[in-house]
C-alpha cells in the first residue's frame, strides 16, 4: 500500500506533458545514449548537490555528485518505471552519502564544515550546520529552494513528491529553521 | 502552521520574505555549477569485476586530470539574461535588469514578463510570455536548450547543428538560421522559420524545415510535414489532416488535395511525404512529385516507392532548395521511413 501511494504520488507530481519526454530520455539513456543521459544530469543535478550537501562535507560534494550519476549511469537499465527516475535517483543519493560517512569514520574522524581555503563566509557555513540538523524532508527541501535556488514546483518534478508535500516540507522546514535561527 | 510570504517561499513571487531574502543570500554561494560529468567507455565495461584494479588506477589518473582541470579551467559558462519587460525568473530568483542563466536553471515568463539569452558568441533567443525554458548544456560547439511551454525566438549565428531546442515532442536543430518555436501545454508545438533551415526530430523522426516554412509538431507523432507558409489555407490544413489524422476518409481527401494543389515550390512537402504516406499511397505521391519537379535519370519509381535512400536524396538535390552543402555536412535531409501515419 506504501509503495503504491508513493507511486501515485510520483505520478501526480509530474505533467501529462513531460511523462512521454522523461519516459524516451530515460530509455535513451539506459540504452546507452549519452546525450539522453547528459540531459538526466543538467536536469538532476542540482536535486543530488542539495541532497548531499544536507549529509556531507561541502568539499567532498561534487565528488559524490559524480559517483551518483555514475553509479546511475550503470544501472539505469534496472530502473523499471520512468516516473519514478527523480524518487529513485534521490535514494541512491542518500545511500552515497551514507556509504561515504561510513568509510570516512572508519578512517579519521574529518573535522565539519569550516571557512577558510574559498571566500565562503562564516556565516554560510553556520546557517548550513543548523540546516542539517533539521529533519532529512524538511533539509533537502530547503537546500533545493535556498541554495540551488529551485522553486516549489522544480522541487516537486525532480523529487517525483506532490507540490502539496513540498509546501508543507518548505513551511515546516523554515518554521522549525527560524526557530533555531532565533534572528531578531 | 501558517507562515508569512507563503509565495515567495514557493516560487520567489512577491511580497519577499526578508528572512528567507538573507537565507538565500547567505547559502547561495554553496551552489555549484554542474562539472563536466565522466562516464565510462561503456556500461558493460565498467561491470567487470577483472578489471577492477585497472579501472581503479584509471579512476585515479581521471581523477588527478579532473583535479588539474578543475584547478586550470574558468568557471562553467552561464548565459546573460536580460528582461526585456516585467521580472523573468531564473529558478526561484525574480531579475529585475540582467541575471545569469546556470546549467540546470530553468528561465520562466509569465503574461507581463519577457527575456533575452544572449548565448555567448553565437546569437541571441528571446524568451517571449508565459515561456518556461531550461539550459541544458553550454560548452563550444554544443548549446542545448529545453523549451517545456511556451515561445522563443532565436537568431542563431554559430555553423550548423551547434545550438539545439528540445521541446516535449520534437527538438529543433539549428542549421544557421532565425527561426520561432512555440510549444503548448500538452507537448505540440510550431515551428516557423524566417532564415535558413532547422532540422525538427523526434524519435528517429525527421522534417528539415526551410526558410518561409513551418512545422507542426504532435506530443505522440512528433514532426509533421513541412509545409511553406505562403501557401493557401486548405493546402495547410490539409497537411496537418495527412500528418496527425488517422479517421480514413478525411485523411484521404485531404492527401488528395495536396497532390492537387501542390505549388512547384510545395515539392518539399511532396518530398516529406514519400515516406510518410502508406505504401498504396506512394504511388501518386511520386506522380505529384514528379509533375512537379522532375526525378532525376538515376531515380526511378522502382527505387522510390522502396523508399531507396541513395534515390531520395538524389530527388533532393534536383528541389532547387539552394546551396545544401552547408547542411549536409551536418547531416544528410533524409526522411525517415517510419510508420505511415
Amino acid at each position: 500500500m506504501d509503495h503504491a501511494l508513493e507511486l501515485h504520488s510520483v505520478l501526480s507530481a509530474l505533467t501529462p506533458r513531460d511523462l512521454p519526454r522523461l519516459h524516451l530520455t530515460i530509455r535513451a539513456a539506459a540504452g546507452g545514449d549519452r546525450d539522453a543521459f547528459a540531459r538526466l544530469y543538467a536536469d538532476y543535478f542540482r536535486m543530488v548537490h542539495a541532497i548531499l550537501l544536507g549529509r556531507v562535507p561541502r568539499r567532498d560534494v561534487d565528488d559524490l555528485v559524480q559517483d551518483v550519476f555514475l553509479t546511475v549511469f550503470t544501472r539505469l537499465k534496472s530502473l523499471r518505471e520512468p516516473a519514478a527516475f527523480g524518487g529513485w535517483l534521490a535514494t541512491i543519493a542518500r545511500n552515497r552519502a551514507t556509504d561515504h560517512l561510513r568509510q570516512t569514520r572508519e578512517q579519521v574522524e574529518l573535522p565539519k564544515d569550516m571557512p577558510g581555503g574559498d571566500s565562503i563566509d562564516a556565516d554560510t557555513f553556520a546557517v548550513l550546520d543548523i540546516v542539517r540538523q533539521l529533519p532529512d524532508a524538511y533539509r533537502e527541501t530547503l537546500l533545493m529552494r535556498l541554495v540551488e535556488g529551485m522553486s516549489g514546483a522544480e522541487i516537486a518534478e525532480r523529487t517525483g513528491l506532490t507540490p502539496g508535500s513540498v509546501r508543507v516540507n518548505l513551511h515546516r522546514g523554515m518554521t522549525l529553521l527560524r526557530e533555531k535561527l532565533e534572528w531578531k | 502552521m501558517e507562515m508569512k510570504n507563503d509565495n515567495y517561499l514557493w516560487d520567489g513571487s512577491d511580497p519577499p520574505d526578508e528572512e528567507v531574502q538573507r537565507l538565500e543570500r547567505l547559502l547561495e554561494p554553496l551552489r555549484s555549477d554542474p562539472p563536466p560529468l565522466r562516464l565510462p567507455d561503456s556500461a558493460s565495461r565498467w561491470h567487470m569485476r577483472a578489471f577492477v584494479p585497472l579501472v581503479a588506477t584509471a579512476a585515479a589518473v581521471v581523477l588527478l586530470v579532473g583535479v588539474v582541470w578543475r584547478t586550470r579551467a574558468p568557471q562553467a559558462a552561464a548565459w546573460e539574461v536580460a528582461s526585456l519587460a516585467g521580472r523573468p525568473r531564473i529558478g526561484a530568483s525574480a531579475i529585475d535588469t540582467t541575471g545569469r542563466l546556470a546549467v540546470g536553471q530553468t528561465l520562466t515568463t509569465d503574461a507581463e514578463s519577457r527575456a533575452q539569452i544572449d548565448i555567448s558568441t553565437i546569437g541571441q533567443v528571446d524568451i517571449e510570455h508565459d515561456t518556461r525554458v531550461r539550459l541544458l548544456e553550454t560548452r563550444a560547439g554544443h548549446y542545448r536548450l529545453a523549451l517545456d511551454r511556451g515561445t522563443l525566438r532565436a537568431v542563431i549565428s554559430a555553423p550548423p547543428g551547434q545550438f539545439i531546442v528540445d521541446t516535449p515532442s520534437a527538438t529543433a536543430t539549428d542549421l544557421g538560421c532565425v527561426y520561432t518555436l512555440h510549444v503548448d501545454d500538452d507537448g505540440t508545438g510550431l515551428l516557423s522559420v524566417t532564415v535558413g533551415w532547422v532540422a525538427f526530430e523526434f524519435n528517429g523522426h525527421e522534417s528539415f524545415v526551410p526558410a518561409g516554412a513551418s512545422c507542426r509538431t504532435d506530443a505522440h507523432a512528433g514532426p509533421g510535414t513541412p509545409r511553406f507558409d505562403d501557401a493557401d489555407h486548405e493546402f495547410q490544413m490539409a497537411v496537418e489532416r495527412v500528418d496527425f489524422d488517422n479517421s480514413g476518409v478525411d485523411r484521404t481527401a485531404a492527401l488528395r488535395l495536396i497532390l492537387d494543389r501542390a505549388r512547384v515550390r510545395d515539392a518539399v512537402t511532396l518530398w516529406h511525404l514519400l515516406a510518410r504516406v502508406r505504401p498504396s499511397e506512394r504511388g501518386d505521391v511520386f506522380d505529384a512529385l514528379a509533375a512537379r519537379v522532375p526525378p532525376p535519370s538515376a531515380v526511378t519509381r522502382e527505387r522510390v516507392l522502396a523508399l531507396d535512400r541513395g534515390a531520395l536524396d538524389l530527388w533532393w538535390n534536383a528541389l532547387g532548395l539552394g546551396d545544401t552543402s552547408f547542411w549536409r555536412q551536418w547531416k544528410r535531409p533524409l526522411p525517415s521511413p517510419s510508420t505511415p501515419r
